[in-house]
């Protein structure tokens, strides 16, 4: 007996009406914004191999990932983001290419997430990806487009996060720590495990570089930080310190001033897929952050291409909640207009349609068979105007 | 970031949410509310600005987790068993106990070549300690009462939450290793953190030093 046909899968739904209408409403805003600063589309497979999401940079771990076999029996998962298999194309058919090499992608992705954590396991992500280019140039272009991305949401409140995965990287380098110790440190920082931390950290007595780790978790707000940073931070790190704050500086400059803030302790997940500046967006209402990015020079070398590379994606789903939050409903308006007719004059009716959409309104042919029936429709979907075709013309009806 | 932002706080019911609201009394708030909650489930600090939402304490992450609670109050032993991402930015110190593995009194848990079996209430906590171990266990879930699981025979041992160890005893069980120390936790929703730092760092920091200051007061 069929037990689940009528349901859909964990983390997954149907978009409908205004749903739908806010998802589109985002995507379209960002495909607006990236074409007109000259990106251009990438659609990359929904099926990938799994090796392409299992490689140095970037490991997603098996139970992270919606797997199935292909034909011959090899591991293929549902695409869990897009950098990766750009990363693969720009390292097969698009090897040799001029530089830089400037995409977008607006694509569904696949994440398996643990059961009933409210999460969507399917959703969409749009996003760019600059590879090659100047790393000063490329950075600030890639946040300048993000801050605009941010700022067409149009949401009550929102940040823009800024830090540099170089800090932790070079800092943690300086202990004695063995892979797994380092593993086991980076989760703490990504957690703001102020206790595990601090614990951890103990054991390396005055260690300046120890003790520099346990105050970069803690280094996050606004440009007060970066002073602060100045300050408490060893000279190793002073040259990201100092390229941190060029780019923060440069950033606020772009009239986002008040909404920039940095975090000094942002690693990322994976040990090395970031190497340089990193940032976040966030907007009220929404407990996770709706668009981040960084700097990725070592992904692209993994597909054999050794270029350096930047770029952020965007959970439209998520802004488009915070959309739909705020609107209150109402982004499908109806249609201006209703069109009825008796049996007698479909084709008619139809023609009247098509003539009335190339005069510029948006049309509904009501299929239904009395007027009577056409009025409540127009009623219940708010259509004002109703024009019905019959052997006496056509009679134009006002709600 | 204004000084008027609210600030929500999911407590775990129970214990947690007592020793949680007696510190809020010791740090000056007007607890009234809270200890006459009656049957309300969202509760006002007046004059701080909080509001306290009072759950189960898996609910507990999933609320700050989500973002419709900026901080919580619970336990570590649900952190470990649920996992999630958000910041963990402050041990209590209150609510302090332990996982620990026991078995029958006398029995040799780690002898012999066969599969060992373990009941508990909390699988993940289980698997990762014996992933640990590089240790192949069997694992069965129980919600009740798991000291029951070695004495019908169904396990070689469990792993459990332990306080005092008497619930133990009674049975004829004893603890062969500890797993894990547990403690309450002050977890923080990650874009809470961010758009209300401030307030947060205020608010954790005066729990903190009330607490020290309790420690100081009872020795």
């Amino acid at each position: 007996m069929k037990k689940y046909d009528l349901l859909t899968p964990e983390g997954t739904r149907d978009l409908i009406y205004d749903e739908c209408a806010a998802l589109r409403s985002v995507g379209d805003r960002l495909r607006g914004i990236f074409t007109s600063h000259g990106y251009t589309e990438v659609i990359t497979p929904g099926l990938e191999f799994f090796d392409v999401f299992s490689n140095r940079s970037r490991h997603y771990s098996q139970e992270e990932l919606y797997k199935l076999t292909d034909g011959k029996g090899r591991l293929v998962v549902m695409r869990p983001d897009s950098t990766l298999p750009i990363a693969r194309l720009v390292g097969t058919r698009l090897s040799g290419s001029a530089l830089p090499l400037k995409f977008f992608y607006n694509q569904t992705i696949y994440r398996a997430n643990p059961k009933e954590s409210g999460r969507d396991d399917e959703f969409y992500q749009s996003g760019i990806e600059i590879i090659g280019g100047e790393t000063m140039r490329a950075d600030m272009e890639a946040l300048s487009v993000a801050a605009e991305v941010m700022e067409s949401f149009e949401a009550d409140d929102w940040r823009f996060e800024i830090g540099d995965s170089g800090f932790f990287t070079e800092l943690s380098a300086k202990l004695p720590l063995s892979e797994k110790e380092q593993d086991e440190l980076r989760e703490y920082m990504l957690g703001k495990n102020y206790p595990a931390l601090d614990s951890f950290l103990a054991r390396f007595g005055s260690n300046r570089y120890a003790e520099a780790i346990g105050k970069l978790a803690r280094l996050f707000g606004g440009k007060e930080v970066l002073a602060e940073a100045a300050e408490v931070l060893p000279d190793e790190v002073q040259p990201a310190l100092a390229r941190l704050v060029k780019v923060y500086n440069n950033i606020s400059a772009l009239g986002i001033g008040g909404r920039v803030t940095a975090d000094l302790g942002m690693v990322s997940k994976s040990q090395d897929y970031y190497t340089g500046i990193v940032f976040r967006g966030y907007v009220s209402g929404y407990g996770m952050p709706v668009l981040s990015g960084g700097r990725y020079d070592k992904v692209l070398a993994d597909f054999g291409a050794d270029i350096p590379a930047t770029g952020f994606a965007v959970n439209e789903n998520a802004v488009a909640n915070a959309l739909l939050k705020r609107s209150g409903g109402m982004l499908t308006p109806p249609p201006a207009l209703l069109v009825y007719s008796d049996d007698e004059h479909i084709t008619e009716a139809l023609r009247h349609c098509r003539k009335s959409i190339e005069a510029g309104l948006t049309v509904e042919y009501a299929d239904l068979s009395t007027e009577e029936e056409a009025r409540a429709l127009a009623v219940k979907r708010g259509i004002k105007h109703i024009d019905t075709v019959t052997a006496d013309g056509i009679k134009h009806t006002v709600l | 970031m204004s000084e008027n932002t609210t600030i929500r706080i999911a407590l775990t019911k129970g214990r947690l949410e007592k020793d949680t609201v007696g510190l809020f009394g010791k740090m000056g708030f007007d607890t009234t509310e809270l200890v006459e909650k009656g049957r309300r489930l969202i509760l006002n600090i007046p004059g701080q600005n909080i509001q306290v939402v009072l759950a189960k304490a898996a609910d507990v992450i999933t609320y700050v987790e989500l973002g419709a609670c900026d901080m919580g109050v619970v336990g570590k032993d649900t952190i470990l068993e649920h996992g999630g991402q958000y910041y963990e930015i402050a041990d209590l110190g209150f609510g302090r106990c332990r996982f620990a593995l026991a078995t029958k009194e006398g029995s040799d848990f780690y002898g012999g070549v066969g599969v060992k079996t373990v009941a508990t209430k909390y699988p993940a906590v289980t698997r990762h300690f014996f992933e640990s171990k590089r240790m192949d266990v069997d694992i069965v879930k129980i919600e009740g009462s798991v000291e029951l699981a070695p004495l019908l025979k169904i396990a070689d041992g469990i792993v459990d939450i332990v306080e005092t160890g008497t619930t133990l005893r009674e049975n004829g069980l004893a603890v062969i290793e500890d797993v894990v120390p547990i403690s309450a936790r002050l977890i923080v929703n990650t874009v809470s953190m961010k758009l209300k730092k401030e307030r947060i760092e205020e608010l954790s920091a005066a729990m903190l030093s009330a607490l020290e200051q309790g420690e100081r007061g009872s020795v």
